[in-house]
């Protein structure tokens, strides 16, 4: 990657000059949404591939983001729909193979977390997908309510009191560990 | 949580997080690898069709019946599509609710109707989850679901059962009762690889029921709402969309007696998404029916108008509802003494020489308690609205959009069944009607209604569709 030429550009829209640039935004956020993504499905492996998923699906469909400025929220929330789905895969192999067929946990992962971070991160992945959502893009990519709602395509009233419910059920889930990890 | 334990939380999850997150470095990533596959220059558009065009016919005809896994970025959804999602197998140990009714209905297609149970998640004051399981007639089986409701403590029930993909299995459609009574949306369950899988319908704000604010309709004393319905007709799930908005203040809206939709039918795809075809017109009064050309019950209710009154010297006792007297004495100004049952009298004075007061009492402005309309014996589009408030009357000043008057191009009278309304001329013969509310504790104004027209624009029973 270490030179690019008009040819590795993708342009979006009907005009020819490329409004965005997959590699420019492949260097400029991978980084930061295989963060998120890591905080969505708790696994690094699984993040990268959520990560480079999202930016396939941009790359296979170079008109579905016109606006260049609105990228990254696109790439964001490409992410945050292909965590849900890596997610769901993950629930049903588990749901259909035993238990000891699940991966163990790689040497990046919330093993090596301090034990009061772990048990938050812990707690967190007992939560409801779209509670898990909402928390990580308020307390962690620190947007707004009205930037979750439209990521999310919820409303704002929705975020607030998602939000809500999901830091009870957070202190709930470290409250009782237990139940919380057979839920899971 | 108290404020001060929400605070805590919020500042050790975002620690929390941070933590998480800064575990991953840079180093830690695969190598940077260009996303879009750098294609050689010497490769024509053409060359590369026509190469992965032979490649593909080999590749179908030496494998043909194998299948195979589907890449993970075709499995990955588009951001902008309805998604899907497999059930986890949570709640086996939740408990079934008393208040639910179990679901009868046929998911394997095989004749029997499965018996569907609702097993709630425990949760005290909040929204949670409900565990949809049942037994397949077929295999024996267990085949479950998870919904997400407003209220784990409210009894769950089936809305009905639907076909919606064809396939000779039915599908069951579960209502919310945690949410809004007056409002919510349908969740259908299909059976998708052994598993209630919830449908994801790809205009959800289309499939719902209830009124929904018109965006940017929003003025200081109302706002525009569409009404949307939702229903299931001989194995199908319609909904509908109201062609007109209306007007609401609180809990008042102006919608006529019969509203017309614009409707679609839910088909499901394969892949689990609800989609909309059109279905035509329907009409909603207390039921959704076939539209016809009669659209009377469409008009905004007018008339017909109260008439009767009484004047100077005269009283009048209205012995339903709230019991009371009135009379109009003479005096240095002409005044309205009210003897309410509860023996309190109210002394009025008003501010017309010739008061007359009808013995229609303005019931959709204020029903809670006296209220009068007094119009002038000699100025037709003299009207004052006086209510009850403690010991005393309290004139509502109109405010907002439309004056209160009578005139060539207002025309306002009160309804028999207690509705002040104001219909407004344009341009074109056509008349918008107002209905007059209380905005405030000595305010009202009218919100608009529909448009209609009138044979005699004297006589509101005339009125008719334009």
């Amino acid at each position: 990657m270490g030179t690019r030429n008009a040819e590795d550009r993708l342009a979006t829209g009907s005009g020819t000059e490329p409004a965005v640039d997959i590699t420019d935004l492949y260097a400029a956020h991978r980084l930061q949404l295989v963060r998120m993504a890591v905080l969505l499905v708790d696994d690094f492996g699984a993040a990268e591939d959520v990560v480079q998923d999202a930016f396939a699906a941009l790359a296979r469909r170079p008109d579905a983001v016109r606006d260049p400025s609105k990228t990254l929220a696109y790439l964001r929330v490409s992410v945050l729909n292909t965590a849900r789905s890596a997610l769901r895969r993950r629930r049903t192999a588990r749901a259909y193979a035993p238990p000891d067929d699940v991966a163990p946990p790689g040497p990046e992962d919330a093993a090596v977390l301090a034990e009061e971070h772990r048990e938050v991160i812990v707690a967190l992945h007992t939560l409801a997908p779209r509670q898990r959502e909402v928390l990580v893009l308020r307390y962690w990519s620190n947007l707004s309510e009205a930037e979750i709602a439209r990521t999310l395509e919820i409303s704002t009233g929705t975020v607030k009191s998602t939000a809500s419910r999901a830091l009870v059920a957070l202190e709930k889930a470290m409250s009782g560990t237990t139940a919380g990890k057979e839920e899971r | 949580m108290s404020t001060h334990e929400t605070s805590m939380m919020e500042e050790r999850l975002r620690a929390a997080l941070s933590a998480r997150a800064e575990q991953v470095q840079p180093e830690h990533l695969a190598p940077l690898a260009p996303v879009v596959p750098l294609r050689p220059r010497w490769q024509s558009p053409w060359v590369l069709l026509a190469t992965a065009a032979v490649v593909m016919l080999i590749l179908g005809v030496a494998f043909r019946g194998i299948g195979s896994d589907p890449r993970s970025d075709d499995l990955a959804p588009k951001p902008d599509e309805p998604q899907v999602t497999l059930p986890a197998d949570v709640g086996r140990d939740w408990s079934k609710s008393p208040e639910s009714t179990p679901a009868r209905v046929d998911l394997d297609g095989d004749g029997t109707k499965e018996k569907v149970e609702f097993l709630a998640e425990e949760a005290e004051e909040h929204d949670g989850r409900v565990r949809l399981q049942t037994t397949l007639s077929s295999t024996g089986e267990e085949a479950w679901g998870v919904m997400q409701v407003a209220s784990t403590n409210i009894g769950m029930t089936a809305e009905g059962v639907i076909d919606a993909d064809d396939d000779g299995d039915e599908e069951l459609v579960v209502f919310d009762p945690g949410v809004d009574p007056s409002g919510g949306f349908p969740v259908v369950f299909d059976l998708r690889d052994g598993l209630l899988v919830q449908a994801a319908p790809e205009d959800p704000d289309l499939l719902l029921r209830g009124q929904v604010q018109v965006p940017g309709s929003e003025t200081e004393y109302y706002d525009l709402v569409r009404t949307f319905q939702y229903w299931i007709d001989d194995g199908s799930l319609f909904s509908g969309r109201s062609v007109e908005s209306f007007a609401r203040a609180g809990e008042f809206w102006t919608s006529p007696l019969e509203v017309e939709l614009e409707a679609w039918e839910w088909r499901l795809g394969p892949d689990g998404v609800l989609r909309r075809e059109a279905a035509g017109c329907r009409e909603l009064m207390f039921e959704v029916r076939a539209c016809d050309d009669d659209s009377s019950d469409r008009l905004p209710v007018v008339g017909p108008a109260a008439t009767e009154s009484f004047g100077m010297g005269e009283e009048f006792t209205w012995d339903d509802g709230y019991t009371l007297t009135a009379r109009l004495e003479a005096g240095a100004d002409p005044a309205l003494v009210v003897e309410g049952s509860d023996a309190r009298t109210i002394n009025h004075s008003l501010e017309v020489r010739d008061p007359v007061v009808l013995t229609t009492r303005p019931t959709g402005v204020f029903g809670d308690g006296a209220s009068f309309v007094v119009r002038s014996a000699s100025d037709p589009g003299y009207l004052q609205v006086l209510y009850q408030r403690g010991d005393q009357l309290q004139a509502l000043a109109p405010v907002g959009e439309v004056p209160l008057t009578d005139d060539e191009t207002h025309r306002t009278w009160l309804t028999t069944d207690g509705s002040l309304v104001t219909v407004v001329a344009a341009d074109d013969g056509s008349w918008r009607a107002w209905s007059w509310q209380m905005v405030s504790r000595s305010e009202m104004a009218a919100i608009p209604g529909g448009i209609l027209c009138f044979d005699d624009a004297t006589d509101p029973t005339t009125g008719r569709a334009c």
